[in-house]
């Protein structure tokens, strides 16, 4: 067993080693200079090594890190009562969250396709192998924290020490659970599509972990202690039946081979173009009337309505309930109201985060690309420019109408809170708000198809060959995320906005419709 | 009709693929485009549809003593692996392309009519083009690159995973099509290039070769090829 831990570990650093160098060929302009023969470089492969090694290093400890202090440290402060209590509640649930959603075992990865299917390694060996190696990471990665931030919170020690292993032996006996499953009943548990128990087992000890400490009802110290002495012991016994089990491959074949891989070209890239496949409506009674492009691209969205069209209205719908609620609330705490309308009056950058999240440009590029253009730039005439400029305008007015839904009820909605939470004193906020809210919709419509015909950054395979791409979508993130922190008047920053998007949309037309000819097509 | 590539170079960082190839392929004509694996048939194909840049050449098309530069409407492409848009029924693909290109179609044929010629089966039509089987996407592919009417066809591998009736069916197409087009068809299989094409070209160590096949039996020409790959190889 330990041999094929060995191979397996050998063969995931040789993966992330290869990344990388590969990570290091896609930086634009510099990445031109790299040379294949970098994957041969002894002291390139060493850095990368030690790149891998710190990359493993920090999976151990970050995330726990992050997890125990954002996720209970730092809540457990808003509590009243004891944090000692509040600290071993809190995490005693999220453990048992935890212990469904993040099995290891059940989760579909690329390395276990790898190592029992492409490798042909033994399922059983380099199951358990990897994941007692996980389970040791868990121990030794929260060890530290528990004890750190159970100290500080006034845990005993002891309780810090067992946390590590009651965790683990929640995860143990969850597997167990799922693996007695399926040998019972065939039924396979695939992590990333948790069924609807699981969802529910989810909000139910979310909330009792949350919210009954915000009214003083906690799990008692003893009660907790008991239950996570008894659990990390069903741990150990769940190690035996784990290592009783056989049935692993036959549960990997199921789980690597589900609707959304596909065994014979398994990478992560055939994935996610799988599951955009997976979305084209198969109602073949959708028809169009159009004529020529406006017909092709009539019916790309009506075959994806569920991609598009339905995630906008869900968008709309959550907003329009967002926006009921708080008129409510509003009724109930007057001073939420007057709270808000300060917020309104100088937050409107706020809202550049809020419509970056909610547009769906860069999903709608990349279905574009999966389900259409990526059998569509093999065509010549497809990429002629008369054809990609025709088809860019079709797609472009589609975008926009998509986003203007929720836009428009969140500017509507925007408006509405304004006015009933007192107002404002320049009459033309209003129609600013309004029509700002409006243009940042368009603006990332536009951005997004324009990023995608600038920078089209997908290969034959559909894997992302553009770090261009990926940094333009990056530094609009960031663009985004900054603007969280300014405050300015509706006034000066949606006369701003206004000016700013239709200029944008101008100078973006131009470029698309001066380089996208150029720069439409496979990447190699 | 005559396509004229000269000074065709492409290298792949220090590997040249491509060396200054000069090669003129004739209207009428089918040719075998014979390489071992990684010789750069794809590449060579690639460079003519304008997919990947490439170093130096020109692609030059020479009718009735005009000639101009080699345009993308002037090529189709017949890929090993057949690409249809997945979310189209066969019946929409073909009346979207028809749509298009109407103003250049010289002879008029209903829908249903090209799907016959195409030997695809009337309760497929209407099924949408991911739930194909991988012979029928690839007739969509031929019969839309023949639609268009290109100049010269580009055909890369395309009868390799296709069913013996199937194979046939195309066959035929690509015999019919040969008169006033250009058709270079890649393949690694020798039998499929000598029962099918007019002429054998080899693509070894980046360069383009004519196999002279006048007098010789098919077993004397397979000879010959073998032994010029064999030959190249070794140098």
């Amino acid at each position: 067993m330990l041999e094929t831990f060995i191979q397996s570990f050998q063969v995931k650093n040789t993966y992330r080693v290869n990344t990388f160098i590969y990570s290091l060929k896609q930086i634009p302009i510099l990445g031109k200079v790299f040379k294949d023969a970098l994957y041969s470089n002894y002291a390139l492969k060493l850095l990368g090594t030690l790149v891998s090694i710190m990359t493993e290093i920090l999976s151990i400890f970050l995330g726990k890190f992050l997890y125990i202090t954002i996720m209970v440290f730092a809540v457990i402060t808003l509590y009243p009562g004891t944090s000692t209590v509040n600290f071993v509640h809190v995490l005693f649930f999220l453990t048992l969250i935890g212990a469904l959603m993040n099995t290891y075992m059940f989760n579909p990865t690329k390395d276990k396709y790898y190592a029992m299917f492409i490798l042909k390694m033994d399922s059983k060996e380099y199951t358990l192998s990897n994941y007692y190696y996980t389970m040791l990471k868990v121990i030794v990665g929260f060890l530290p924290f528990t004890c750190l931030f159970g100290i500080l919170s006034k845990v005993p020690l002891w309780i810090c020490i067992l946390f590590p292993f009651f965790i683990a032996g929640c995860k143990i006996l969850a597997n167990v659970y799922f693996l007695n499953k399926y040998k019972r009943t065939g039924i396979i548990t695939d992590e990333n599509h948790p069924v609807k128990w699981v969802w529910a087992w989810t909000a139910i000890f979310l909330i009792l972990a949350y919210a009954l400490p915000y009214f003083g009802i906690v799990l008692p110290l003893p009660v907790a202690c008991i239950f996570m002495v008894l659990i990390t012991i069903g741990g150990i016994f769940g190690v035996f039946y784990l290592q009783k089990f056989t049935l692993y491959r036959e549960i990997y074949k199921i789980i690597l081979t589900n609707d959304n891989m596909n065994l014979a070209s398994y990478k992560t890239t055939e994935i996610s173009k799988q599951t955009v496949l997976n979305r084209i409506d198969v109602d073949t009674n959708i028809t169009s009337h159009k004529h020529g492009y406006a017909y092709f691209n009539d019916l790309f969205v009506k075959r994806h309505s569920n991609l598009l069209l339905k995630s906008a209205k869900k968008i709309s719908l959550t907003i329009f309930a967002i926006i009921v609620a708080m008129t409510g609330i509003f009724f109930v705490v007057p001073a939420f109201a007057e709270k808000t309308n300060q917020i309104l009056l100088v937050m409107l950058p706020y809202f550049v985060f809020i419509m970056y999240c909610i547009n769906r440009g860069q999903e709608v590029a990349k279905a574009m690309f999966m389900n259409c253009d990526h059998s569509m730039l093999t065509y010549g005439f497809y990429r002629k420019p008369k054809v990609i400029l025709n088809l860019f305008k079709e797609r472009l007015k589609s975008v926009i109408i998509i986003n203007l839904l929720p836009a428009f009820v969140l500017a509507l909605g925007l408006v509405f809170l304004l006015a009933i939470t007192g107002g404002t004193t320049q009459f033309i906020d209003y129609p600013i708000l309004f029509f700002s809210i409006l243009a940042m919709s368009v603006f990332f419509s536009v951005h997004h198809l324009v990023l995608y015909y600038l920078l089209q950054p997908y290969n034959a395979e559909s894997e992302t060959k553009s770090a261009t791409y990926g940094i333009a979508n990056g530094l609009t993130y960031l663009f985004c995320y900054y603007m969280l922190k300014i405050q300015i008047p509706i006034f000066t920053f949606g006369c701003l906005t206004i000016v700013f998007s239709i200029l944008y949309c101008f100078v973006s037309l131009f470029l698309v419709y001066r380089y996208a000819p150029k720069t439409f097509h496979l990447k190699n | 009709m005559e396509l004229k590539v000269e000074h065709l170079s492409k290298s792949f960082e220090t590997k040249e693929v491509l060396k200054d190839i000069n090669f003129t392929f004739q209207e009428g004509k089918i040719y075998g485009l014979l390489g071992r694996n990684g010789s750069g048939k794809t590449t060579f194909f690639n460079c003519l549809n304008r997919d990947i840049p490439f170093e130096e050449g020109t692609f030059t098309l020479i009718d009735k003593e005009q000639s101009r530069p080699l345009e993308l409407e002037d090529i189709g492409y017949v890929l090993s692996t057949p690409n249809v848009p997945e979310f189209l029924t066969g019946r929409e693909f073909l009346k979207f392309f028809l749509d298009i290109h109407q103003d250049k179609l010289d002879e008029k044929k209903t829908i249903d009519e090209y799907f016959e010629f195409m030997h695809i089966e009337k309760e497929d039509r209407d099924k949408l083009l991911k739930d194909y089987s991988y012979g029928m996407k690839n007739k969509m592919q031929m019969l839309v690159n023949m639609i268009a009417d290109p100049n010269v066809l580009l055909l890369d591998e395309p009868l390799t995973s296709l069913d013996v009736v199937v194979a046939e069916e195309m066959k035929q197409v690509l015999k019919s099509m040969k008169k006033n087009h250009i058709l270079i068809f890649s393949t690694h299989i020798m039998e499929l290039a000598l029962s099918l094409c007019d002429e054998i070209v080899l693509l070894n160590h980046g360069t383009l070769q004519e196999i002279d096949r006048s007098h010789l039996t098919d077993q004397e020409l397979k000879d010959k090829i073998l032994a010029a790959l064999t030959e190249e190889s070794s140098c």
